[in-house]
Protein backbone atom coordinates (compact mmCIF):
# COMPACT_ATOMS: atom_id res chain seq x y z
CA UNK A 1 0.00 0.00 0.00
CA UNK A 2 0.98 3.73 -1.06
CA UNK A 3 0.25 7.27 0.17
CA UNK A 4 1.08 9.98 -0.47
CA UNK A 5 1.98 11.59 2.91
CA UNK A 6 0.68 14.98 3.95
CA UNK A 7 2.43 15.67 7.60
CA UNK A 8 0.95 19.23 7.93
CA UNK A 9 2.68 22.29 9.54
CA UNK A 10 2.27 21.02 12.90
CA UNK A 11 3.21 17.96 12.88
CA UNK A 12 6.68 19.28 10.41
CA UNK A 13 7.39 22.54 12.35
CA UNK A 14 6.06 22.04 16.05
CA UNK A 15 5.94 18.70 17.59
CA UNK A 16 8.42 16.42 14.72
CA UNK A 17 7.91 13.34 17.09
CA UNK A 18 4.37 12.89 15.41
CA UNK A 19 5.56 12.69 11.96
CA UNK A 20 8.51 10.78 13.40
CA UNK A 21 6.16 8.46 15.28
CA UNK A 22 3.40 8.21 11.67
CA UNK A 23 6.70 7.35 9.47
CA UNK A 24 7.73 4.57 12.06
CA UNK A 25 4.79 2.87 12.87
CA UNK A 26 3.60 2.84 9.28
CA UNK A 27 6.66 1.34 7.95
CA UNK A 28 6.20 -1.49 10.55
CA UNK A 29 2.66 -1.61 9.11
CA UNK A 30 4.22 -1.89 5.58
CA UNK A 31 2.60 1.09 4.05
CA UNK A 32 4.44 3.32 1.81
CA UNK A 33 4.50 7.48 2.45
CA UNK A 34 5.71 9.99 -0.10
CA UNK A 35 6.80 12.81 0.50
CA UNK A 36 5.58 15.93 -1.85
CA UNK A 37 6.47 19.55 -2.03
CA UNK A 38 3.11 20.19 -0.11
CA UNK A 39 2.68 23.76 1.04
CA UNK A 40 0.28 23.61 4.74
CA UNK A 41 -2.93 22.40 3.83
CA UNK A 42 -3.64 25.42 4.12
CA UNK A 43 -5.12 26.40 7.83
CA UNK A 44 -9.22 26.49 7.80
CA UNK A 45 -9.19 29.07 10.16
CA UNK A 46 -7.44 32.09 9.02
CA UNK A 47 -7.25 31.01 4.57
CA UNK A 48 -10.82 29.90 4.73
CA UNK A 49 -12.21 32.58 6.97
CA UNK A 50 -10.60 35.20 4.72
CA UNK A 51 -11.10 34.34 1.57
CA UNK A 52 -12.41 30.91 0.69
CA UNK A 53 -11.35 30.84 -3.06
CA UNK A 54 -8.00 31.42 -2.25
CA UNK A 55 -8.41 28.27 0.08
CA UNK A 56 -9.43 26.38 -2.49
CA UNK A 57 -7.28 26.59 -5.01
CA UNK A 58 -4.04 26.29 -2.26
CA UNK A 59 -5.86 22.76 -1.40
CA UNK A 60 -6.42 22.01 -5.04
CA UNK A 61 -2.78 22.57 -5.81
CA UNK A 62 -1.56 19.97 -2.60
CA UNK A 63 -4.50 17.14 -3.87
CA UNK A 64 -3.11 17.71 -7.37
CA UNK A 65 0.48 16.96 -6.49
CA UNK A 66 0.35 13.11 -6.31
CA UNK A 67 -2.02 13.23 -9.03
CA UNK A 68 0.46 11.84 -11.66
CA UNK A 69 1.49 9.02 -9.30
CA UNK A 70 -2.28 8.08 -8.62
CA UNK A 71 -2.08 8.69 -5.05
CA UNK A 72 -4.07 9.23 -2.41
CA UNK A 73 -2.97 11.16 0.25
CA UNK A 74 -2.82 9.93 3.79
CA UNK A 75 -3.41 13.06 7.07
CA UNK A 76 -2.70 12.82 10.56
CA UNK A 77 -4.35 15.94 11.54
CA UNK A 78 -7.91 17.02 11.49
CA UNK A 79 -7.51 20.55 10.48
CA UNK A 80 -5.46 19.14 7.37
CA UNK A 81 -8.13 16.44 6.79
CA UNK A 82 -10.82 19.12 7.02
CA UNK A 83 -9.32 21.49 4.40
CA UNK A 84 -7.88 19.16 1.83
CA UNK A 85 -11.61 16.67 1.96
CA UNK A 86 -13.78 19.76 1.96
CA UNK A 87 -11.70 21.25 -0.89
CA UNK A 88 -12.05 18.14 -2.80
CA UNK A 89 -15.39 17.35 -2.31
CA UNK A 90 -16.64 20.94 -2.96
CA UNK A 91 -14.72 20.49 -5.90
CA UNK A 92 -16.11 17.21 -6.92
CA UNK A 93 -19.85 18.74 -6.73
CA UNK A 94 -19.35 22.14 -8.13
CA UNK A 95 -18.09 22.96 -11.32
CA UNK A 96 -17.97 26.31 -11.76
CA UNK A 97 -15.09 26.34 -8.33
CA UNK A 98 -13.31 23.53 -10.16
CA UNK A 99 -13.03 25.77 -13.41
CA UNK A 100 -11.98 28.72 -11.20
CA UNK A 101 -9.13 26.48 -9.47
CA UNK A 102 -7.90 25.21 -12.35
CA UNK A 103 -7.59 28.74 -13.99
CA UNK A 104 -5.66 29.68 -11.40
CA UNK A 105 -3.64 26.56 -11.19
CA UNK A 106 -3.09 27.46 -14.70
CA UNK A 107 -0.72 29.87 -14.12
CA UNK A 108 1.33 27.81 -12.93
CA UNK A 109 1.34 25.09 -15.36
CA UNK A 110 -0.78 22.67 -12.92
CA UNK A 111 -4.37 20.99 -13.56
CA UNK A 112 -6.48 19.71 -10.85
CA UNK A 113 -8.13 16.58 -11.76
CA UNK A 114 -9.38 15.68 -8.23
CA UNK A 115 -8.20 11.61 -8.69
CA UNK A 116 -6.15 12.04 -5.45
CA UNK A 117 -8.71 11.45 -2.83
CA UNK A 118 -7.42 12.77 0.91
CA UNK A 119 -7.78 10.17 3.54
CA UNK A 120 -7.60 10.52 7.42
CA UNK A 121 -4.90 8.23 8.81
CA UNK A 122 -7.53 6.68 11.58
CA UNK A 123 -10.42 5.84 8.18
CA UNK A 124 -7.18 3.76 7.02
CA UNK A 125 -6.45 2.05 10.43
CA UNK A 126 -10.18 0.66 10.37
CA UNK A 127 -9.15 -1.45 7.70
CA UNK A 128 -6.03 -2.47 9.43
CA UNK A 129 -7.12 -3.78 12.76
CA UNK A 130 -5.34 -7.05 11.99
CA UNK A 131 -2.22 -5.44 11.35
CA UNK A 132 -2.05 -3.62 14.20
CA UNK A 133 -2.63 -6.33 16.42
CA UNK A 134 -0.17 -8.24 14.69
CA UNK A 135 2.45 -5.63 14.96
CA UNK A 136 1.56 -4.98 18.89
CA UNK A 137 4.39 -5.62 21.07
CA UNK A 138 3.30 -4.32 24.52
CA UNK A 139 -0.70 -4.34 26.13
CA UNK A 140 -0.23 -0.98 27.01
CA UNK A 141 -3.19 -1.01 29.75
CA UNK A 142 -3.62 2.74 30.01
CA UNK A 143 -6.55 4.45 30.86
CA UNK A 144 -7.16 7.03 28.33
CA UNK A 145 -9.44 10.07 27.20
CA UNK A 146 -10.02 10.48 23.39
CA UNK A 147 -10.32 13.24 20.97
CA UNK A 148 -11.34 12.80 18.18
CA UNK A 149 -10.83 16.91 16.53
CA UNK A 150 -14.16 18.13 15.21
CA UNK A 151 -13.02 18.58 11.38
CA UNK A 152 -12.28 15.35 11.47
CA UNK A 153 -16.24 14.20 12.64
CA UNK A 154 -17.76 16.89 10.78
CA UNK A 155 -19.81 18.10 8.79
CA UNK A 156 -21.32 15.12 8.57
CA UNK A 157 -22.54 16.02 4.83
CA UNK A 158 -19.18 16.27 3.86
CA UNK A 159 -17.42 13.49 6.04
CA UNK A 160 -20.35 10.75 6.28
CA UNK A 161 -19.41 10.17 10.05
CA UNK A 162 -21.23 9.81 12.78
CA UNK A 163 -20.60 12.92 15.17
CA UNK A 164 -22.74 12.62 18.15
CA UNK A 165 -21.54 9.11 18.91
CA UNK A 166 -18.64 8.11 17.08
CA UNK A 167 -16.37 4.92 18.21
CA UNK A 168 -13.72 4.27 15.93
CA UNK A 169 -10.88 5.75 18.01
CA UNK A 170 -12.39 4.13 21.14
CA UNK A 171 -12.16 0.74 19.29
CA UNK A 172 -8.34 1.70 17.87
CA UNK A 173 -7.02 2.20 21.40
CA UNK A 174 -8.68 -0.83 22.66
CA UNK A 175 -6.53 -2.82 20.13
CA UNK A 176 -3.60 -1.75 22.09
CA UNK A 177 -4.59 -2.81 25.42
CA UNK A 178 -6.05 0.87 26.06
CA UNK A 179 -8.99 1.93 28.38
CA UNK A 180 -11.16 4.81 26.90
CA UNK A 181 -12.75 6.57 29.49
CA UNK A 182 -16.04 8.85 29.03
CA UNK A 183 -15.89 12.15 30.13
CA UNK A 184 -18.33 14.76 30.16
CA UNK A 185 -18.52 16.46 26.82
CA UNK A 186 -15.94 13.93 25.50
CA UNK A 187 -16.63 15.41 22.08
CA UNK A 188 -16.63 19.60 22.37
CA UNK A 189 -14.50 21.49 20.14
CA UNK A 190 -10.83 21.89 22.08
CA UNK A 191 -10.93 25.51 21.02
CA UNK A 192 -8.44 26.32 18.87
CA UNK A 193 -10.16 26.24 15.71
CA UNK A 194 -11.64 29.06 13.48
CA UNK A 195 -8.55 31.18 14.03
CA UNK A 196 -9.78 31.52 18.00
CA UNK A 197 -6.35 30.48 19.22
CA UNK A 198 -4.54 32.95 17.26
CA UNK A 199 -6.73 35.60 17.24
CA UNK A 200 -8.32 35.38 20.77
CA UNK A 201 -6.18 33.18 22.96
CA UNK A 202 -8.04 34.05 26.10
CA UNK A 203 -11.58 32.85 24.71
CA UNK A 204 -9.44 29.59 23.41
CA UNK A 205 -8.12 29.09 26.59
CA UNK A 206 -11.31 29.06 28.46
CA UNK A 207 -12.70 26.58 26.08
CA UNK A 208 -9.50 24.31 27.24
CA UNK A 209 -10.21 24.58 30.28
CA UNK A 210 -13.44 23.47 30.89
CA UNK A 211 -12.55 20.65 28.68
CA UNK A 212 -9.38 19.69 30.79
CA UNK A 213 -11.22 20.00 34.16
CA UNK A 214 -13.84 17.25 32.27
CA UNK A 215 -11.06 15.31 31.33
CA UNK A 216 -9.00 15.74 35.15
CA UNK A 217 -12.28 14.25 36.61
CA UNK A 218 -12.22 10.64 34.63
CA UNK A 219 -8.22 10.26 36.07
CA UNK A 220 -6.91 8.78 32.94
CA UNK A 221 -3.30 8.51 32.01
CA UNK A 222 -3.04 10.72 29.00
CA UNK A 223 -4.63 12.07 26.23
CA UNK A 224 -5.06 10.72 22.86
CA UNK A 225 -5.90 12.70 19.70
CA UNK A 226 -5.70 12.25 15.59
CA UNK A 227 -5.23 16.08 14.86
CA UNK A 228 -1.65 17.93 15.33
CA UNK A 229 -3.39 20.95 15.82
CA UNK A 230 -5.38 19.77 18.59
CA UNK A 231 -2.44 17.84 20.07
CA UNK A 232 -0.74 21.25 20.34
CA UNK A 233 -3.37 22.89 21.81
CA UNK A 234 -3.94 20.32 24.65
CA UNK A 235 0.17 20.26 24.91
CA UNK A 236 0.55 24.08 25.08
CA UNK A 237 -2.48 25.12 27.06
CA UNK A 238 -1.70 23.10 29.99
CA UNK A 239 1.72 24.71 30.17
CA UNK A 240 -0.10 28.21 30.25
CA UNK A 241 -3.29 27.21 32.77
CA UNK A 242 -0.51 25.37 35.12
CA UNK A 243 -2.87 23.49 36.87
CA UNK A 244 -2.87 20.05 34.94
CA UNK A 245 -0.43 17.59 33.77
CA UNK A 246 -2.41 15.36 31.89
CA UNK A 247 -0.02 14.22 28.85
CA UNK A 248 -0.58 14.53 25.43
CA UNK A 249 -0.32 11.78 22.89
CA UNK A 250 -1.17 11.74 19.15
CA UNK A 251 -2.52 8.31 18.21
CA UNK A 252 0.51 7.48 15.87
CA UNK A 253 2.58 7.49 19.30
CA UNK A 254 0.30 5.86 21.53
CA UNK A 255 0.54 3.23 18.52
CA UNK A 256 4.61 3.43 18.30
CA UNK A 257 4.60 2.61 22.18
CA UNK A 258 2.31 -0.45 21.89
CA UNK A 259 4.60 -1.53 18.44
CA UNK A 260 7.86 -1.54 20.55
CA UNK A 261 9.41 1.73 19.51
CA UNK A 262 11.52 3.39 22.18
CA UNK A 263 9.43 6.76 23.40
CA UNK A 264 12.57 8.65 22.93
CA UNK A 265 11.67 7.58 18.71
CA UNK A 266 8.73 8.82 19.33
CA UNK A 267 9.41 12.57 20.24
CA UNK A 268 7.90 11.87 23.86
CA UNK A 269 9.91 13.96 25.69
CA UNK A 270 9.38 17.06 23.31
CA UNK A 271 5.88 17.11 24.70
CA UNK A 272 5.84 20.27 27.46
CA UNK A 273 3.60 18.14 29.73
CA UNK A 274 5.79 15.41 30.95
CA UNK A 275 5.31 12.15 29.47
CA UNK A 276 7.69 10.75 32.28
CA UNK A 277 5.24 8.81 34.48
CA UNK A 278 3.67 7.46 31.49
CA UNK A 279 6.40 6.09 29.74
CA UNK A 280 7.60 4.26 33.36
CA UNK A 281 4.65 2.75 33.02
CA UNK A 282 4.45 1.53 29.71
CA UNK A 283 7.92 0.20 30.19
CA UNK A 284 6.93 -1.65 33.35
CA UNK A 285 4.10 -3.21 31.43
CA UNK A 286 6.87 -4.43 28.52
CA UNK A 287 8.74 -5.46 31.31
CA UNK A 288 5.90 -7.81 33.09
CA UNK A 289 5.42 -9.15 29.83
CA UNK A 290 9.09 -10.12 28.81
CA UNK A 291 9.38 -12.21 32.28
CA UNK A 292 6.06 -14.03 31.40
CA UNK B 1 -16.85 35.24 -6.98
CA UNK B 2 -17.95 37.93 -4.23
CA UNK B 3 -21.25 36.79 -2.29
CA UNK B 4 -24.10 39.19 -1.63
CA UNK B 5 -25.50 39.12 2.10
CA UNK B 6 -28.48 37.91 0.03
CA UNK B 7 -26.37 35.26 -1.61
CA UNK B 8 -24.87 33.73 1.91
CA UNK B 9 -28.49 33.82 3.53
CA UNK B 10 -30.25 32.13 0.62
CA UNK B 11 -27.63 29.26 0.23
CA UNK B 12 -26.83 28.84 3.90
CA UNK B 13 -30.78 28.49 3.88
CA UNK B 14 -30.66 30.47 7.10
CA UNK B 15 -34.87 31.20 6.31
CA UNK B 16 -35.59 28.21 7.37
CA UNK B 17 -34.31 29.07 10.91
CA UNK B 18 -37.09 29.02 13.67
CA UNK B 19 -34.85 30.46 15.98
CA UNK B 20 -35.00 27.46 18.72
CA UNK B 21 -31.62 27.94 20.07
CA UNK B 22 -30.42 25.09 19.76
CA UNK B 23 -27.43 26.06 18.07
CA UNK B 24 -26.81 28.70 20.94
CA UNK B 25 -26.85 25.95 23.56
CA UNK B 26 -24.81 23.38 21.31
CA UNK B 27 -21.81 26.15 21.31
CA UNK B 28 -18.43 25.52 23.02
CA UNK B 29 -17.68 28.94 22.56
CA UNK B 30 -20.63 31.01 23.53
CA UNK B 31 -20.28 29.52 27.03
CA UNK B 32 -17.49 31.57 27.94
CA UNK B 33 -17.93 34.65 26.16
CA UNK B 34 -20.96 37.10 23.57
CA UNK B 35 -21.49 35.19 20.86
CA UNK B 36 -25.20 33.85 20.35
CA UNK B 37 -25.14 31.89 17.13
CA UNK B 38 -29.16 32.12 17.36
CA UNK B 39 -28.87 36.10 16.83
CA UNK B 40 -26.14 35.98 13.76
CA UNK B 41 -28.63 34.01 12.04
CA UNK B 42 -31.63 36.52 13.18
CA UNK B 43 -29.54 39.93 12.28
CA UNK B 44 -28.36 38.53 9.15
CA UNK B 45 -32.18 37.54 7.57
CA UNK B 46 -33.79 41.08 8.73
CA UNK B 47 -30.71 43.28 7.09
CA UNK B 48 -28.26 43.98 9.87
CA UNK B 49 -24.99 43.94 8.17
CA UNK B 50 -23.76 41.42 10.78
CA UNK B 51 -20.58 41.31 9.51
CA UNK B 52 -19.33 43.93 11.72
CA UNK B 53 -19.93 42.20 14.65
CA UNK B 54 -16.83 41.38 16.71
CA UNK B 55 -18.81 38.31 17.92
CA UNK B 56 -18.57 36.95 14.07
CA UNK B 57 -14.68 36.35 15.12
CA UNK B 58 -15.48 34.23 18.55
CA UNK B 59 -16.50 30.77 16.82
CA UNK B 60 -14.17 27.96 16.64
CA UNK B 61 -15.82 26.68 13.52
CA UNK B 62 -16.81 23.24 15.27
CA UNK B 63 -19.83 22.56 13.04
CA UNK B 64 -21.64 21.38 16.54
CA UNK B 65 -24.17 23.98 15.72
CA UNK B 66 -24.50 22.99 11.90
CA UNK B 67 -24.71 19.66 12.75
CA UNK B 68 -27.71 20.04 15.55
CA UNK B 69 -29.72 22.90 13.82
CA UNK B 70 -33.29 21.10 13.24
CA UNK B 71 -34.09 22.86 10.30
CA UNK B 72 -30.67 22.63 8.50
CA UNK B 73 -29.77 25.47 8.46
CA UNK B 74 -26.29 25.71 7.53
CA UNK B 75 -24.81 28.23 10.54
CA UNK B 76 -21.13 27.49 10.53
CA UNK B 77 -20.62 27.80 6.52
CA UNK B 78 -22.71 31.20 7.02
CA UNK B 79 -20.42 32.71 9.89
CA UNK B 80 -17.57 31.72 7.54
CA UNK B 81 -19.22 33.33 4.43
CA UNK B 82 -19.55 36.75 6.82
CA UNK B 83 -16.52 36.48 8.08
CA UNK B 84 -14.85 36.44 4.55
CA UNK B 85 -17.47 39.24 3.79
CA UNK B 86 -16.23 41.28 6.41
CA UNK B 87 -12.82 40.91 5.11
CA UNK B 88 -13.40 42.39 1.88
CA UNK B 89 -14.87 44.96 3.59
CA UNK B 90 -12.08 45.98 5.58
CA UNK B 91 -14.13 45.17 8.79
CA UNK B 92 -11.45 42.95 10.83
CA UNK B 93 -11.57 42.55 14.13
CA UNK B 94 -8.99 44.27 16.14
CA UNK B 95 -6.74 41.89 17.67
CA UNK B 96 -6.63 39.88 13.96
CA UNK B 97 -2.67 40.61 13.87
CA UNK B 98 -1.78 37.09 14.50
CA UNK B 99 -3.79 35.73 11.81
CA UNK B 100 -1.77 38.36 9.70
CA UNK B 101 1.11 37.13 10.88
CA UNK B 102 -0.02 33.32 9.47
CA UNK B 103 -0.96 34.78 5.93
CA UNK B 104 2.32 36.30 5.96
CA UNK B 105 4.78 33.37 6.99
CA UNK B 106 2.78 31.33 4.36
CA UNK B 107 3.72 33.40 1.64
CA UNK B 108 7.07 33.97 2.68
CA UNK B 109 7.48 29.67 3.61
CA UNK B 110 4.55 28.23 2.33
CA UNK B 111 3.60 26.88 5.72
CA UNK B 112 1.02 29.24 7.75
CA UNK B 113 3.63 27.88 10.99
CA UNK B 114 7.20 27.23 9.44
CA UNK B 115 9.96 25.74 10.92
CA UNK B 116 12.38 27.29 13.61
CA UNK B 117 15.92 26.70 14.23
CA UNK B 118 14.82 25.06 17.39
CA UNK B 119 12.80 22.49 16.17
CA UNK B 120 15.01 22.01 13.20
CA UNK B 121 17.91 20.74 16.05
CA UNK B 122 14.47 18.70 17.78
CA UNK B 123 13.85 17.30 14.05
CA UNK B 124 17.77 16.02 13.98
CA UNK B 125 17.64 14.69 17.63
CA UNK B 126 14.74 12.26 16.85
CA UNK B 127 16.72 10.98 13.13
CA UNK B 128 14.18 13.42 10.68
CA UNK B 129 15.65 15.60 8.31
CA UNK B 130 16.49 18.94 9.68
CA UNK B 131 14.26 20.37 7.40
CA UNK B 132 10.74 18.69 6.55
CA UNK B 133 11.49 17.06 2.82
CA UNK B 134 8.55 20.02 1.95
CA UNK B 135 7.79 23.39 -0.13
CA UNK B 136 10.09 25.31 1.76
CA UNK B 137 12.86 23.33 0.79
CA UNK B 138 11.94 23.31 -2.75
CA UNK B 139 12.76 26.50 -4.32
CA UNK B 140 10.96 26.48 -7.13
CA UNK B 141 7.64 24.71 -5.68
CA UNK B 142 7.76 27.45 -3.63
CA UNK B 143 8.26 30.38 -6.25
CA UNK B 144 5.15 28.55 -8.44
CA UNK B 145 3.29 28.97 -4.64
CA UNK B 146 3.63 32.38 -4.49
CA UNK B 147 3.12 32.97 -8.07
CA UNK B 148 -0.11 31.26 -7.34
CA UNK B 149 -0.77 33.09 -4.68
CA UNK B 150 -0.07 36.48 -5.76
CA UNK B 151 -2.97 36.59 -8.03
CA UNK B 152 -5.49 35.11 -5.26
CA UNK B 153 -7.89 37.06 -3.68
CA UNK B 154 -6.36 36.56 0.03
CA UNK B 155 -3.54 38.90 -0.71
CA UNK B 156 -5.85 41.73 -1.74
CA UNK B 157 -8.26 41.42 0.96
CA UNK B 158 -5.70 39.91 3.61
CA UNK B 159 -4.08 43.32 3.28
CA UNK B 160 -0.54 42.02 3.06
Amino acid sequence: MDYAFFPGCIAKNVYPGIEKATRIVFEKMNVGLHDYPYSCCPPPGVVACYDKDTWYALGARNLALSEPDNRDIMTICAGCYGTLHNVWHELQHNDAKRAYVNEHLGRIGMTYKGTSRPIHFVDLLDGMRDTITQNKEVDLDLRVAVHYGCHYLKPTTVTGENSESPMLLDEIVGLVGCKSIPFKDRLTCCGAGGGVMSGEPELSLKIMERKLKNIKKADVDCIVNICSFCHMNFDQSQKKLESFDIPVLHLNQLLGLAFGVKHKHLGLHMNLVSTRDLVKKVKGAKKGRDEE
Amino acid sequence: MDKTMDDIIREGNAYACIQCGRCTGSCPSGRECGLRTRKIIHMARVGIDVFKTEELWDCTTCFTCQERCPKEVKITDIIIELRNLAVKNSYYPSMADVPKIIIQNLYRTGNGQPLSPEVSKLRSIIGLDKEPNDIAKDKEALADFQKLLDGLPLMRWGGI
